[in-house]
């Protein structure tokens, strides 16, 4: 009896989870004419025209290519910026290291906004207004902290003695970094990679100053969904299931390293 | 070793993007702060506090203020109390213990701006599917009473996961054999969730009020997209304010003025909670 | 090494800004066109501007989509044209916008392109919108009013006459809801965006009302004050307005009318040929007229529509000029009317034969276009605009009170028309 009580518990929490998500896949395959009645709640007749009309009337390939660009530098970026980081952080002896952690981390608690009119002005004078490389940076700089946080950390575990040994070996500091550590932290960059993804590819509020077309990256296409005075709302529910499936699929193969990553440092510190 | 100046160099690359990229900006956004800006129309007049003084006068700036801390203190309650119980409930040992941990991940892996979006359409007073399973026709997002409530819900559904993520984590480094020892004294299942389980959680319970709080005040895009602000303004949080100022009309001088309240309540938010985790240490 | 690769690859793509434009032929001058969706079939519009280029063998022509909202447009434009370097050639302008941008020296002066007796062809309330400083720096494309809709076969059933006073319209509604409870009365836009402006505005002007009398802000009136009151009284006193038009814009009204739930609305006419179409339930049941008025006053229509100009610093002003130049021929005017349902701005389309027959109502839409009133004509527009949106939204919601909501607009417009001045 209490077990039955908390699998339907269970299932509650399971379909107020993943319900929303379910009914975008429903709607995404009604005809247009459908989405705007209630009942029936399932197609009758699905139909991949809001997918086809995505690609074909809203360029949404470009807008994906464009994520996919900005999400992938921006991990890159932030990784190679970060582990460098966060070695001499945690490997060699910097004056003040805690303070600058500290500071490094109080940076995550800016309020974007708060950077944002001044950025905006910078990245016009710079040229970079409605370029993918203006996001990059943005998102860079803004993911660093949680970057350095967590393999900073993870370089704290490694035992001093493998980089003492090394160095003794006549391992410069640059090569025991890139020979040694990285290749025994891969677990850690490779979570810290997924969550610098999901965050540049989920962010809004850069993308949408900083771009207008050329630039323009999936949240802020679905934000600002052309129509003239309605929403087309198939076509709203098809291209959010289209970005969100990757991020799902991530999120469904390398749950435990999501997890390791996001509660590194807030339990343990 | 001699690695002294080498670690340096190692991070100074970072520290030097972020001051460019973070300190330089809002150093500059007071600056700004201090001027008459209107972009459009190339006027730029230093007018010392001015904005500062038009803006302790402006009622909808103390409106965005009322609305994001109402928003803050009810959204972040709720994902506390919300989040503890989910991650109470996937505490157990049970069949498909990983798959429902995954499913419970999802909304955090959903893009704000989706989200927003699908419970846009769901919220919809027509054809929406929350009033056709409730069997009510509610102007869900067009009665400023309900809308700052459809915000919060789209929020804190959100925003669960995450709380229970950290929570489960904690739970799990709570050692068993206090269980065990709180059942031989004959603890019910409520007593031992109050002095064994929330006693030794606290800690991380602080650290996802600090995290959740400090996202919850400088909301933005959920609310942007599911509401814009409105119906009259009841939605509108002091980020949109600030963000309407800036963009729609390039006022960048109120508009930096409205954002650095952002940052100075973030602030003051950040140091309160890390002094009160500290002091707890001690 | 398999970032280097892949940074190499991220440069590639990024630094030289994504120009993979194919371009068919090197002689053509390329000019991009950009404009808000274009409601019917998008292949339509297109067809008339590759009719364009064959004409124009030198040029061609890339049009671009923008977002739905006209705020998200506002926004698009002054962010990229404020930057300076914008990357189109001509555009299109919500009526509200050309002294605005004109100000900020973003237009280029198109004065010459509408001689005096050429200009007389025009509708007067779009050429007082493209005026500013006494010169032209935008050409009206097409031209929109609020009119109110109305269920001919409802109101003969029951033999009555569509309202010419507000009163007069609470009255009929509540005798037709009473009669059939699942009809709505009256419904219109009233979610907080431009077009709540547009149709409060309607109801102040109608009780002779107005936001700004020549240099004199006149907001907090007696009459303005009625207005809205008026318009929060529809939903919560005489309940002939739901309570969701509060949220509504112009297409969920549309929807709930073509649906035959409700008895009047307020719109734009692009809706007339959407309910007139096949496969609509209200086909041939629809009338329309204008907007009725308060005692003391006068109907009273919001002039809608957009314009079209050239970004000052482009590079091909001269092949711009033609596009436009072609866009507001007789003939284009016509064809897009027929396309999409865009009413022309040249008043002598009115009389256009072919045109009436297709589109019977044309010649009734004339009297309401020539007395369409232009929103407040000033640079300052958009953002005495964000303060009105939230302030009407407020009154009409019952959160403040009508009083309370135009004093406190009143001092902030106020507050911005005074930053205005100084320079």
């Amino acid at each position: 009896m209490k077990r039955a009580g908390f699998y339907a518990l269970l299932a509650v929490v399971m379909l107020y989870c993943a319900g929303p998500l379910a009914w975008q896949l429903i709607t995404s395959i009604k005809l247009s004419g459908e989405i705007a009645v209630l009942p029936p709640l399932v197609s009758t007749n699905p139909t991949a025209a809001h997918y086809l009309s995505v690609f074909h009337d809203y360029s949404f390939a470009r807008y994906i290519l464009n994520s996919l660009i900005v999400a992938g530098s921006t991990t890159i970026l932030s990784l190679l910026l970060g582990s460098i980081c966060s070695f001499g952080l945690a490997k060699l002896r910097v004056p003040f290291a805690s303070l600058v952690l500290a500071f490094i981390l109080s940076v995550s608690m800016f309020p974007p906004i708060a950077t944002v009119s001044p950025l905006y002005i910078i990245i016009r004078t710079l040229g970079l207004r409605d370029t993918l490389a203006a996001l990059v940076m943005t998102h860079t700089v803004f993911s660093l902290p949680l970057t350095v946080w967590v393999l900073t950390n993870f370089f704290r575990t490694v035992p001093d003695d493998i980089y003492h040994a090394a160095r003794i070996d006549g391992c410069r500091p640059f090569q025991v970094y890139w020979k040694i550590m990285l290749p025994l932290s891969l677990p850690a960059v490779f979570t810290t990679a997924i969550l610098v993804f999901i965050f540049s590819w989920n962010e809004f509020l850069f993308a949408l100053t900083f771009t207008s077309a050329s630039a323009r990256t999936v949240p802020v296409a679905i934000a600002l969904f052309p129509g003239i005075h309605e929403m087309p709302w198939g076509e709203i529910a098809a291209a959010s299931v289209i970005v969100t499936l990757p991020i799902i699929l991530l999120v469904l193969l390398f749950q435990r390293k999501i997890v390791e990553g996001l509660t590194s440092g807030a339990v343990k510190g | 070793m001699k690695d002294k100046e080498r670690g340096i160099r190692y991070v100074a690359p970072s520290l030097i993007v972020l001051t460019l990229v973070t300190v330089y900006p809002v150093l500059y956004v007071f600056y700004l702060s201090l001027h008459r800006k209107l972009l459009i129309f190339n006027i730029s007049k230093f007018i010392a506090l001015d904005n500062y003084l038009f803006l302790i006068r402006d009622e909808r700036f103390w409106n965005a203020l009322r609305n994001t801390a109402y928003f803050t203190g009810l959204s972040v309650a709720l994902e506390l109390l919300l989040g503890l119980g989910i991650a109470v409930l996937l505490n157990r040992s049970f069949r498909l213990k990983g798959a429902s941990r995954a499913i419970v991940l999802i909304p955090w892996a959903i893009p704000t701006v989706v989200s927003a979006r699908m419970w846009e359409m769901m919220f919809n007073t027509d054809f929406g599917v929350i009033n056709y399973l409730l069997g009510v026709k509610i102007n869900w997002l067009g009665s400023p009473f309900w809308a700052i409530h459809a915000a919060i819900f789209v929020d804190v559904w959100k925003t669960t996961p995450f709380v229970v993520i950290l929570l489960t984590a904690g739970l799990q480094v709570i050692p068993r054999e206090l269980y065990s020892a709180a059942r031989i004294d004959g603890a019910g299942s409520w007593q031992m969730f109050r002095s064994v389980t929330l006693p030794l959680l606290l800690p991380v319970i602080l650290v996802v009020l600090l995290f959740r709080t400090l996202d919850a005040f400088r909301v933005f895009d959920a609310v942007y997209v599911l509401t814009g602000g409105g119906p009259a303004n009841s939605t509108e949080t002091v980020s949109i304010y600030a963000y309407k100022v800036l963009f729609q009309t390039l006022q960048f001088g109120y508009g930096s003025a409205l954002s650095l309240v952002v940052f100075f309540c973030t602030g003051s938010i950040g140091i309160f909670y890390i002094r009160l985790m500290t002091g707890r240490r001690t | 090494m398999r970032y280097l690769a892949l940074l190499a690859v991220f440069v590639l793509i990024v630094v030289p800004n994504c120009s993979s434009e194919k371009s068919d032929s090197a002689t053509r001058v390329r000019i991009v066109f950009k404009h808000g969706k274009i409601s019917g079939d998008p292949e339509e519009f297109r067809l008339l501007l590759r009719h364009f280029e064959r004409r124009n063998p030198g040029i061609a022509v890339r049009d671009e989509t923008l977002p739905a909202s006209t705020d998200e447009q506002h926004q698009f434009y002054v962010t990229n044209l404020e930057g300076g370097r914008a990357d189109f050639d001509v555009f299109s302008m919500d009526v509200i916008w050309v002294p605005e941008f004109s100000r900020a020296g973003w237009l280029m002066d198109l004065s010459d392109m509408l001689p005096q007796e050429e200009r007389l062809d025009f509708f007067p309330g779009p050429i007082r919108a493209v005026t500013f400083d006494n010169r032209i720096y935008a050409i009206p494309w097409y031209i929109d009013a609020g009119l109110l809709f109305y269920r001919k076969d409802i109101l003969a059933k029951y033999g009555f006459k569509p309202p010419e006073k507000w009163d007069n319209l609470v009255s009929v509604s509540r005798a037709l809801m009473s009669r059939d409870p699942g009809l709505y009365g009256f419904i219109w836009q009233g979610k907080q965006y431009e077009g709540l402006v547009c149709n409060a505005l309607e109801f102040i002007w109608s009780n002779n009302g107005d936001i700004i009398d020549g240099d004199r802000l006149v907001i907090n009136s007696g009459e303005n004050i009625y207005a809205l009151r008026f318009m929060r009284d529809l939903i919560y006193r005489y309940r002939v307005s739901p309570s969701l038009v509060t949220t509504a814009t112009e297409e969920p009204c549309r929807h709930i009318f073509g649906k035959g739930k409700a008895v009047f609305m307020r719109n734009w006419p692009y809706a007339w040929n959407l309910f007139n179409a096949e496969d609509s339930p209200v086909k041939g049941k629809v009338g329309v007229t204008v907007l009725p008025s308060f005692k003391k006053g006068r109907s009273s229509s919001t002039l809608g529509g957009w314009q079209l100009g050239i970004y000052r610093h482009t590079k091909h002003p001269g092949e711009a000029r033609k596009l436009i130049k072609f866009l507001i021929s007789p003939e284009s005017q016509k064809a897009l009317s027929l396309a999409a349902g865009y009413n022309p701005v040249r008043k002598s389309l009115y009389r256009d034969r072919d045109l009436i027959t297709k589109q019977p109502f044309l010649p009734g839409l004339f009297r309401v276009f020539m007395k369409a009133r232009p929103r407040p004509v000033t640079p300052y527009y958009m953002m005495i605009s964000q303060v009105l949106q939230p302030e009407f939204s407020a009154a009409i919601t019952g959160i403040r009170s009508p009083a309370a909501a135009l004093t406190s607009a009143q001092k902030q417009i106020g507050h911005i028309l005074e930053a205005g001045h100084e320079r």
